[in-house]
């Protein structure tokens, strides 16, 4: 029993940072045209020992170095003498791809949370007549 | 006190193995992104049928002539998949052989819950309660 809820909080720690991980995608999508924006991004970590053992956590957020996009328009407030600010560093190419790849492991974690719920549920069926 | 009859220790062995390596299949899910995670599997059931003591025969108390006493229950410990490739973060989870790996935990689960439910079966049988 306890191998089942071990899984269960295990794929529900999945599950969480998944979620965290498209919030932050879509953050950034939504500010692709702030100025000086730069794009967060979070890298996952492997809980310690305890009860948490085994389970995934999201690390802190960091914000990307990359170099911020030049944008020509005169007619910006923020525009410098030669006419350029500085925009977002957000590719909405790479922020797709990610929600992408975030949705699949989402939906994988999903299943597995629900094979473990179907297999205990299996073994509770003995019980019954 | 069920676990006293062969068949009931077997199926019961056998749904405790798919137990833990459900949980295996899960952590490794659930890490599918994390940098620099490596995958971990428990052997399939069969491994762990013939490295113990299989079908041959074995005593069950104290008086028997031939063969020793069943121990204690195996465990079952997870191990690093060191055959699995590297993605460039260090990452070694693919989604796709968990998913096969899932499907044959709870494939092999509910074989074991029908092989316990139709050895109730005989039980009831045999106690006259059909």
């Amino acid at each position: 029993m306890s191998e089942f809820s071990n899984a269960l909080s295990v794929s529900s720690s999945g599950l969480r940072a998944q979620a965290q991980r498209l919030r932050h995608v879509a953050e950034n999508i939504a500010n692709a045209d702030t100025p000086g924006y730069r794009r967060k991004t979070i890298a996952f970590e492997a809980a310690g020992a305890g009860t948490e053992a085994g389970t995934v956590m999201p690390g802190p957020v960091r914000l990307d170095r990359g170099p911020l996009s030049e944008v020509y328009d005169p007619a910006h407030p923020l525009a410098d003498a030669t006419g350029h600010y500085e925009g977002s560093n957000v590719n909405l190419m790479i922020e797709m791809a990610d929600a992408r790849e975030a949705q699949r492991s989402y939906e994988a974690n999903l299943k597995m949370f629900t094979q473990a719920r179907e297999m205990s549920s299996g073994l509770m069926d003995l019980l019954r007549r | 006190m069920l676990e006293e009859i062969d068949l009931f220790r077997l199926s019961h062995t056998m749904a405790r193995h798919a137990g833990a390596r459900q949980a295996v299949v899960a952590q490794n899910m659930a890490h599918a992104d994390t940098p620099g995670y490596a995958a971990r599997d428990i052997a399939p059931f069969s491994a762990h049928l013939e490295a113990g003591p299989g079908f041959a025969p074995r005593a069950t108390r104290p008086g028997h002539l031939n063969g020793s006493l069943a121990g204690a229950l195996p465990g079952f410990e997870p191990r690093i998949d060191r055959a699995a490739v590297r993605d460039p973060n260090g990452n070694s989870v693919s989604l796709e052989s968990e998913m096969l790996r899932g499907v044959e935990v709870s494939r092999q689960h509910n074989r074991a819950l029908a092989i316990y439910r139709s050895g109730l079966n005989v039980l009831r049988a045999a106690i006259g309660r059909n």
